[in-house]
């Protein structure tokens, strides 16, 4: 649970990933081709459900359509399991995606590290 | 004249048994007041003086002690030690058990200070240094953590949270007219 703060603190301080900073590298770096992420809410849909700014992301048509649902059926507060698991599948997901993003550049960070050590030592 | 009449009138009333307003204005007192010779007077300086100040303030001759004479206008006052009400034994029978003081017993300058609702003066239970260093030392301690898990946060290991519309550029409060900086994310 802490091995990265470890990391950070204490044996890779120059490699590990920083969360304050911006990651370096180049998004494509490493793919053959890369998927661009799809919003499906448009924005005048987000302003009209007045959602807060944190709540805006690539989740977002799942909520309104959660939020369509309560509205709809209440005062019935279990009615709406499926689109609350769809929204929480997609937050999932999303934050899964977030890990693999922090794992890739902690890893081209290594990377990066062993071709200036290669580079030196020839 | 009005006023000579008058004060032969309040002169009239004195006769009888007036205190208060009566007394004050035409200067003569009843004898539920106090008698001049309880009043406190002038700093003693010979030992007779003291002896006739102790015993009119009920107290012995060793154990009285006036205030020093600083023209501060304590006169012979007793110079009692400064003990809150708090100090005093709570099981013993004192005649006024919320004074925690007997009858006739002499009163502090200050008693209305010391009494058991206001200031206090009995000792801590852990000495007065031993309490600074363990307050300053726990706050100087929670300090000093707080400025390390600033130096050093702890975070999970995820990168940031990707956001559509060119990080919400609009929502945020950007210009509309301006282009904003294109930002592309990708799945993963």
């Amino acid at each position: 649970m802490g091995a990265h703060l470890a990391r950070r603190y204490i044996t890779e301080t120059d490699t590990e990933p920083d969360p304050a900073r911006k990651y370096e590298f180049d998004p494509q770096l490493g793919f053959d081709e890369r998927k661009e992420r799809e919003m499906v809410a448009n924005q005048e849909q987000m302003n009209l459900a007045q959602l807060p700014l944190e709540q805006r992301d690539y989740c977002a048509h799942h909520l309104l359509k959660l939020m369509k649902c309560k509205r709809d059926n209440w005062p019935n507060f279990l009615a709406c399991k499926h689109e609350r698991h769809d929204w929480d599948y997609c937050e999932h997901q999303d934050y899964v995606m977030r890990m693999k993003e922090y794992e890739r550049e902690r890893r081209l960070q290594l990377r990066k590290k062993r071709i200036e050590a290669q580079a030196e030592a020839a | 004249m009005a006023g000579v009449g008058f004060r032969r009138w309040a002169q009239a009333l004195c006769r009888g048994n007036g205190s208060g307003i009566s007394a004050l204005v035409s200067g003569c007192r009843a004898a539920s007041g106090v008698s001049k010779g309880s009043l406190p007077g002038p700093y003693p300086t010979t030992p007779e003086e003291k002896a006739a100040a102790a015993k009119k303030y009920n107290m012995t001759v060793e154990d009285y002690e006036p205030y020093p004479n600083k023209g501060e206008g304590y006169g012979d006052y007793p110079n009692l030690p400064e003990r809150s009400q708090h100090e005093r034994d709570p099981w013993y029978q004192w005649d006024h058990p919320d004074l925690r003081r007997n009858w006739g017993e002499p009163i502090h300058w200050d008693f209305d200070m010391y009494i058991r609702n206001r200031v206090d003066t009995s000792p801590s239970p852990v000495s007065w240094s031993s309490m600074c260093k363990q307050l300053f030392g726990f706050i100087g301690f929670m300090l000093f953590m707080f400025y390390l898990g600033e130096k050093f946060p702890s975070y999970q290991p995820v990168a940031a949270k990707q956001y559509p519309y060119n990080d919400l550029y609009l929502e945020k409060g950007g210009d509309p007219e301006k282009e904003p900086e294109e930002v592309k994310h990708y799945e993963i």
